[in-house]
This record gives C-alpha cells, structure tokens and sequence, in this order.
C-alpha cells in the first residue's frame, strides 16, 4: 500500500476544516491503528489470559459461592442460600471484633510503613560514605517472604530469648523480659511493627525513586528564597513525591487489609481474638472448618472493604488536585 | 482492505467473558457431578500423605511395607501445624489420596464428605477394632457402627514432674488432683525453687484437648451420647475453669503459654525452670532427651486420681478404584495395627523413635514393646491408663466437631486473660458448641 506523505511544514487546519491530503493520512493512520492494535492485543493477550484465570474467575466465583451453602467437598454449589451467608457474617460478634482488629492493624501498618519508607528514602537520598550497601540492603527485608518475616519476628520478640527484650533491657527501658505474643496490646503492636519493617522497605525504594526524580534546582530556588528545610520539605518535596505517596499508601492499604501471613505465623490471631484480622478469620472458614460459602461472603467483604479503602485514599490524596 | 480493529472496551468485555466463563464453568461441571467413587482407574502407585513428625520414619516405615508388597506408594509429608487446612484443599481440588493421616476430630466430617471411606467388611477389620481397649473403639467405630478410622498412634494425657521438687517442697507425692496441683505449684513458687511450676500447651489450637483434661480431671462430662454439651449444666465445670484461670493469674504458669510450642515447654522442664508439664504421655521422651540439668528428675504421673483424655490421630482410606482400596487396606492394617507376621511391628518403631504408643493391650504385653520403650517409663501404669483411666470423649469425631475446635482457643484465651468470667465462658462454649452441632455462626 502506498500513501501520499503530506506536504512539509503544512499548517494544521482549523478543526472541522479537513487538511489537504488528510484522506491519504487517515488511512494510514487507520492502517497503522489497526498494526498497533494488533501488536498491542498480543501484547495484552498473555497477560490478560492469566489474570483471567487467576484473578478475574476467582473472584466471580468467590462472589458466586458467598450465595450458595457450598459442600466442603466440592461436589456442586448447593442450596441456594440467598444472603443467608452474609446475615451470619453481619450477625456474629466475631466478625464486628475482626473488623475492629483489622482496622486498627491497618491504619498502624499504612502510617508506619509509610512514614518509616519515606524517612529512609529521605536518609538514602543524601550523600554518604556506604549509600549503595545500604541501598541494596534495603532490598532484603523487602525480598523476604512475609511468612519468613512472621517467623524471624515471632523469635525476636520471644518473652524468654528474644532479642528484642535484650535490646530494651541494655537500654533500660524495660526492667523485666516482656512475653510481648501474650499481651493483647503488644502483640498487636509487634504484628503492626513486623508487617511494616518488610513493607517500609518497598515504600522506601519506590518513594527513593521519586526522590531521584527531584531536579535539584527547585530545591536550590527555594533555599534562595529563604525557605528553610521543613518548609522545603512540605512545599517542594512532599508535592513531587505526591504521585508515589498515592500509590505507596494504596498499595499499603492493600496490604493490611489483606495481610495473613505474617500475623498467622507470630500469633495465629491470638492471644484470643486480639490479633485476628479478617484474612484469618476468612483462612479458618475456608480451609480449617471448610465453611466454604460464610468463607466466601466474609471474602467478598474484605475485597469490598479493601477496594474502598484504596480507591478513598486516590480520592484524598490525588483526586481533589486532579480535578482542580 | 479496511481492518476493524478491536477497541479497549471490546477487548476488556471479552475478557470478563472469559472470566465468567472460566469461574461458572467448574460450577456447572461441579453441579453436573456424581458419585466419582465408582471403581477409577488407578495408576498402581499408592498415594500416602502424612504430618511432619519424623518424616524420615514415616518413608522407611512405608518403604518397608513397600518393598515386602511391590506396591510403590509415593509418601508426602505436610506441616503439622496447618496440616488440616492443607489436606481439605487438596481433597477439595479433586487430589485422591489413598492413606493419610488424620485428626480424630475430622474423621466422622471426611466421611461425609465422601474424601475417606468407611472400612466396614474389609478383610481383618473386625478383628483389628476387637482387639482395641474399648476405650479407644469409640473413636474409630461411630455410633451407627461405623469403622470410621485405624490408629496411627494414641497417647493418653499424663503429668510429667519433677519429683526433686516435689520432694524439696515437701510432698511425698505428685498432685492427685487439680486442687492439689494448684497447692504443690504454689509452694513450689513459694519456696523458690521455680518461678512457673506449671506448663501446658496452651495455644490456641490445643485448647480443646485442654477444655477435655481438665473438665475429665473434675469428673465432668463433657458431651452427651448425642453430642449435648452437658458440661455446661454440671457445676465443677465452673471449677475447673477456674483452676485453669487460677494457674495463669496467679503466675504459677508463665505467661507465655498462649504462644509457645511443647519443644519450649519441654526445655522448660528439662532446665528445672518448670516443675509440671502436663500434655502427652511421650513429652516425657522429649524431656529426657534433652539431657538438661533436670531432665533424670522428670517422672511421670496420672494428671489426677481420675479420668484423662486419650487422644489418637489415626489413618483414614481414600482409595478411589477397588484396586487401590485392597492395596490401600493392607498398607492401612500394617501401619495402624499388625505386620503380615502379626507383630507391632510399625508402631514398635514409633515406640523406639518418639515413646508413641497404640491403643490395643496386646502392645503393652509384647516384649518387643517392652524393649522399644526407654526404661524410664512405667509401662502398666500406662496401659492402665489406657484402660480405665481415660476417655476419648466420643463427640470429639462428631462431623460438627472441628467448627467447635475451632472456636474453643479464643474463648479460653478471653478467660485466660481475664477478659471473660469462668462462668461466662462455660456458657460461651456451650453457646459455641450448639451453634456448631446447628451449622451455623462464625
């Protein structure tokens, strides 16, 4: 096929007011349209197949299940149940407890990991004798399964030998060992800490990597403007950062909301009920008393709840300045 | 020649098609489905999965039966702790697995879900359940006579304790009851011989077999024939809660025991910072094998004059093909009974590895038995144990059972922390067993 090439230095027509030669380019522009869908559907292709099947057909029939009362077996749906799952899941104590628990562990971790991600991003930013080992070694936690992390936390903080009361003790800030996984509030605490030293690491090195974005000289035109380091802090580096700090906190909110395996691994939800987030709740009615349908609906919840949670955050943080 | 390219939205519609056609397709397949336990082809390797405790064991254990029966059986082992969760799924996805261990509290529930089969009228069976103590018939065999299960191994709940300090607190005896238990911990707390004189395996998930000791320590019954919680109407289950309660509070247990593990609590008895570790007869392997300072004081002793529980995990068949089934079946009776040559041979070797024991008198008889268990243990009073000194609570292989075991770790917990009143959460548990037997609640 060949095509007329428009002529050089044309002035673009008015709109409504079709070009000379603008027939001639709209074909190409359709043939090349159409070359680039198809290079794009192959592209796309791969990758939308497997989150069909691994996301999208998952979670329809999550959604699907928390209406029936599912066999543990897998032989069929069973009866319909209308929303018959969600009026045990809305009626249990347990489930309102959960929430509670789940929320709090979420708003500690978001704020922690957040802040703690942005402060070593800010410390690895500057000049210094080791930055890179200290750079790469911000990767490891991060590479850590969360499980693994669970574990090495659950030691850490153990009332007989862990380290963390050894530390706590030379520093004089306890008197006696602490059995941290025993208490209500610590072991609250030591989930929130543990989750968020693995997730911080990520934050860090998304948020260093819009710090490296930063062009010195606005930083070097409000110093000469008298702004002082807070004010250039909060004016200059904060706005830059605002993009990655959206998706940081949304990915962070995501992350608590779904968080299992760290906690399951320090304390199984205990003691009690004071560490059971819903995605334990959800992981004993799934797969320990097989409760397959409650499983679910109390799944669809989390998803929703989650979903809201993230897309509330782009509004705060993003989509106000967005639409203004 | 003018192409239609496929827009974004074409595209993401087409996707959620598939999507939907992807999630309803295994549901209408689901919905179609059968019976598959007709007789399935079978690839002629048995598939035999089990927990974790001393894989090495299990595969030559296997291997051995193996070898003797040219049957290859391909032996995967899973975690304890989640083990459960584990299995369900792969059982649920469609896997067929022709042995695996079991919790006897799921045993009744596998059945009816068509993942384990019943063994009635397989050849021996009979036979293997009579030669059972009766007391631990009634978790094998349900109430209908059903032969739900074969052993793996059973234990009864003892008192390891140390007699030194027992001794140096000044008593002659280890305690013979549960008020009794509080007193020697006490002054043994007092004396200063060790701060916590008492631990058990109180996290969450270990909670109910706690929930049963200790109510069978005060004499109380936990569940009716018909699966009743009556504990809930008899006033020494309140006691016994408060006993339990009593131990936390008052720092004769150490605090934290909502979260460690028996190997933990083990060192704690073998460093002489523990004076009683109640939980399975074989932790008092555990402890002297760990040759701490305090480890030749540990004796063994009845939890109290009295009642215990005995628990057993067993062996359940899932053999889809009637091929299988028959090689499955003697693979079963060699592992969780006898050899070809009627000797204990398998668990004569859990004797020798862990102190494991089996639920038939014939075990505790055999001189080979005799041989596998380290001296230290007082044989006839565990078998007397086994006897009349302990109750399987029957209601424990219930098919409701595990939604209540699953509930039991945050009440307890709540009452240990002071949260919730012995009163309060007897009825909470009762609450939660009867929401359980109902199906319903979270």
């Amino acid at each position: 096929m060949t095509t007329t090439a428009p002529p050089q230095g044309s002035v673009p027509a008015p709109a409504g007011d079709p070009p000379a030669g603008a027939a001639p380019r709209r074909r190409r522009r359709n043939s090349l349209t159409a070359s680039d869908a198809r290079f794009g559907r192959g592209i796309v292709t791969p990758s939308a197949i497997v989150l069909v099947l691994l996301l999208l057909a998952p979670t329809v029939l999550t959604v699907v299940y928390s209406f029936y009362d599912v066999p543990a077996s897998g032989d069929g749906l069973g009866e319909f149940a209308g929303i018959g799952n969600y009026e045990v899941v809305f009626g249990s104590p347990v489930f309102w407890k959960s929430l509670q628990v789940t929320l709090i562990f979420t708003v500690g971790f978001v704020v922690l990991s957040t802040l703690i991600g942005l402060a070593v991003a800010l410390l690895l930013n500057q000049e210094f004798r080791g930055r890179g080992l200290a750079r790469s070694l911000l990767v490891l936690p991060w590479a850590t399964p969360w499980l693994v992390i669970g574990i090495l936390w659950k030691w850490y903080a153990d009332g007989s030998v862990g380290g963390l009361n050894g530390i706590l003790m030379r520093l004089h800030i306890i008197g006696d060992y602490v059995e941290f996984l025993s208490d209500p509030t610590w072991a609250m605490v030591i989930a929130v800490l543990s989750a968020a030293w693995r997730q911080s690491c990520f934050a860090a090195i998304l948020f260093l990597a819009g710090l490296q974005t930063l062009p010195k000289i606005q930083h070097e035109a409000a110093a000469i403007d008298g702004a002082g380091v807070w004010k250039r802090f909060r004016h200059v580096t904060i706005p830059w950062l605002r993009p990655v700090l959206t998706t940081v906190t949304v990915l962070n909110i995501i992350y608590a909301f779904l968080q299992f395996d760290v906690i399951y691994a320090l304390t199984q939800g205990g003691p009690g009920d004071a560490t059971q987030v819903l995605s334990i709740l959800i992981y004993r009615q799934l797969f320990v008393v097989t409760n397959i349908g409650t499983g679910s609906a109390l799944a669809v919840i989390l998803g929703a709840i989650a979903l809201a949670g993230g897309l509330l955050t782009v509004r705060l943080l993003y989509g106000k300045r967005e639409a203004s | 020649m003018r192409t239609n390219p496929m827009g974004r939205r074409s595209f993401l519609r087409l996707a959620g098609g598939a999507g939907l056609a992807a999630a309803l397709g295994p549901v209408l397949s689901a919905c179609s489905s059968g019976d598959d336990t007709s007789d399935s082809p079978w690839n002629g390797e048995l598939q035999f999965v089990g927990w974790d405790f001393q894989p090495d064991t299990i595969k030559r254990l296997v291997k051995a039966w193996s070898d003797a029966n040219g049957t290859p059986v391909n032996v995967q082992t899973i975690p304890n702790v989640g083990y459960s969760a584990a299995l369900q799924t792969r059982l649920r996805g469609g896997d067929t697995i022709d042995v695996f261990y079991n919790f006897a509290y799921n045993t009744q529930k596998f059945i009816d879900q068509k993942w384990a089969v019943e063994l009635n009228g397989l050849p021996d069976v009979d036979t293997m359940v009579n030669e059972m103590f009766p007391s631990a018939r009634e978790r094998h065999v349900n109430a209908d006579g059903k032969i739900i299960s074969a052993p793996y191994f059973s234990a009864v709940y003892m008192n390891q304790y140390n007699k030194a300090y027992v001794e140096r607190a000044g008593f002659t005896a280890p305690p013979a009851s549960l008020a009794e238990t509080y007193q020697q911990a006490k002054k043994i707390k007092a004396d200063g011989i060790c701060d916590t004189p008492y631990v058990a395996y109180w996290i969450k998930e270990f909670c109910e077999e706690y929930l049963n000791v200790y109510l069978l320590a005060q004499g109380v019954t936990p569940f009716d024939e018909k699966g009743e919680p009556v504990f809930a109407d008899d006033p020494k289950a309140e006691e016994a809660f408060a006993w339990w309660q009593s131990m936390y509070t008052e720092g004769l247990a150490p605090k934290s025991l909502l979260n460690d593990d028996p190997g933990k609590l083990s060192g704690e008895l073998a460093q002489g910072r523990a004076a009683f570790f109640v939980l399975h007869h074989y932790f008092l392997t555990s402890v002297r094998d760990l040759k701490g300072p305090q480890s030749a004081n540990i004796e063994q002793a009845p939890v109290v004059n009295g009642q215990t529980l005995q628990i057993g995990e067993v062996l359940q068949l899932g053999s889809k093909s009637a091929q299988a089934k028959e090689k499955a079946w003697q693979l079963m009776k060699h592992y969780g009974w006898k050899d070809t040559e009627g000797k204990f041979s398998v668990f004569t070797e859990w004797a020798k590895a862990g102190g494991l024991a089996a639920p038939y008198p014939a075990f505790f008889t055999d001189p080979a038995t005799t041989a596998a268990f380290p001296d230290y243990y007082d044989l006839s009073k565990l078998s007397q144990t086994f006897e009349s000194g302990s109750n399987v609570v029957p209601a424990r292989t219930l098919p409701w059972y595990p939604d209540f075991q699953a509930k039991v770790g945050d009440l307890v917990h709540a009452m240990l922390l002071g949260q919730a009143e012995p009163k309060a959460t007897v009825a909470a548990l009762a609450d939660a067993a009867r929401k359980a037997k109902a199906g319903g609640g979270l």
